[in-house]
């Protein structure tokens, strides 16, 4: 929440953002984090984040258009904040999708795309995390990462979605993302 | 022997801190809370409103995933309520009850999820406050839970302070304590695990507490094993 009041200081073009409790914090000194007394005369006294302006921001969209306008379907977690928040913005999709979708329901677009610097179709990006409402978390690829021993990282990235394709291909079998790439 | 299971005995107990009305949140690294509340929609009469961090508000999950932040929680949602409006709902005092983990805790509800260890020399760095720094002083009051109870995880001295505020409930496998909201209120033992007696509990805690009003834990009703039995058919959450 202290990392939000500091990205929401950047998107709102100010130096600080004040933030609710924080009073009792260790975590306070820690940083730094100053407080302020409330100049409308409440007597309260607050906490003060200072903005954080990431350099780049990185975000994976279930559809985006040629122009960068990127949809998310379901919760945007931290994606609208830290979009305009950060200095500059990717964007991942899962498909790239004609505008005339994003017309027809434009406030599902979290991100218009003049704010997108670049963008590029990655079907099965967020994998083994979810995307909804294409794919849930792959729990047994999150667990087999977990392991503490040699060869992991390495089985998987070869595990990785993008793998099994380009294998799929090289067989010469249909593979999973077929449709995302008509699309393309 | 009862028949509590630790997590079965965590998130029942956890489940009854809901008061009819209330607007309860759980949130990230939280199964036990997320299947509490759950179950407290299905066990219980009374009307409440649930928040799920991954956005869900009063979600109906056809399966209960493994993380409590899984989008697939907030199936069956008529609205979305994503991280900044419930931070902001909680910041603002419209958050009623709010689980929130801990590492270590002490018998004034401080939790620390930061270090174990110094700050500069850890022996441990721990994943952080998630938000805790904020949501503890701010909610009305906070309820957490841990599956060791040990007196290096329920301490005197915390190695570091990440929140402080409204701690009003702490369960354990082995008993619920509660503590009044004010600050300097020390938790006292509410009710013990039938399985084990207070004697075990405060051998295995590093904070000294008050147990005179405290009572065996009731055992599980009906509807609550059913609730229960509904949203973990084969005991893969609430078996061990």
């Amino acid at each position: 929440m202290t990392l939000v009041a500091g990205l929401r200081a950047a998107s709102y073009g100010v130096p600080f953002q004040p933030v609710g409790g924080v009073h009792g914090s260790d975590l306070a000194a820690l940083n730094g984090w100053q407080t302020v007394t409330d100049p409308y005369g409440s007597g309260k006294e607050v906490y003060v984040i200072p903005a954080i302006a990431p350099d780049i921001a990185v975000m994976h969209a279930a559809e985006i258009d040629v122009d960068g306008n990127a949809r998310v379907y379901g919760s945007p977690f931290w994606d609208h904040v830290l979009t305009r928040a950060a200095k500059r913005v990717f964007v991942t999709a899962e498909r790239l999708v004609p505008t005339d979708v994003l017309r027809a329901q434009p406030e599902l677009t979290l991100v218009p795309g003049f704010m997108v610097e670049a963008f590029a179709v990655v079907p099965g990006g967020a994998w083994p995390g979810s995307m909804h409402p294409y794919y849930d978390v792959d729990y047994p690829a999150v667990e087999a990462y977990m392991k503490d021993e040699p060869g992991v990282l390495e089985a998987h990235l070869a595990a990785a979605p993008e793998k099994q394709d380009q294998q799929q291909e090289n067989e010469g079998r249909k593979g999973k993302s077929e449709d995302a790439k008509e699309i393309q | 022997m009862s028949t509590w299971t630790p997590s079965s005995y965590i998130i029942v107990n956890l489940a009854r801190q809901i008061r009819p009305e209330e607007i309860a949140f759980s949130g990230v690294n939280s199964t036990l809370p997320m299947l509490a509340c759950l179950l407290a929609k299905r066990a219980y009469d009374f009307h409440y409103t649930y928040i799920n961090v991954a956005g869900g508000v009063e979600p109906q999950p056809t399966k209960i995933p493994l993380s409590s932040s899984d989008p697939a929680i907030v199936a069956g949602s008529p609205a979305i309520f994503a991280n900044q409006d419930f931070y902001d709902l909680c910041a603002r005092g419209g958050l009623d009850l709010v689980y929130l983990g801990c590492a270590q805790i002490d018998a004034e509800g401080r939790t620390n999820v930061s270090v174990i260890g110094s700050w500069e020399n850890p022996r441990v760095r721990l994943p952080g406050g998630g938000g805790a720094a904020v949501m503890l002083p701010t909610a009305k009051r906070v309820v957490t839970w841990r599956t060791e109870h040990s007196s290096r995880v329920l301490v005197d001295k915390l190695d570091f302070v990440t929140a402080a505020g409204n701690m009003a409930t702490l369960v354990t496998p082995l008993g619920v304590f509660q503590r009044d909201t004010r600050p300097g209120a020390r938790f006292r033992l509410e009710s013990w695990n039938p399985d084990f007696d207070v004697a075990h509990i405060a051998r295995q805690t590093g904070f000294a507490f008050d147990a005179a009003a405290a009572r065996p834990t009731e055992p599980m009703s009906v509807r609550e094993r059913e609730a229960l039995a509904q949203l973990d058919p084969e005991g893969r959450l609430s078996g061990g």
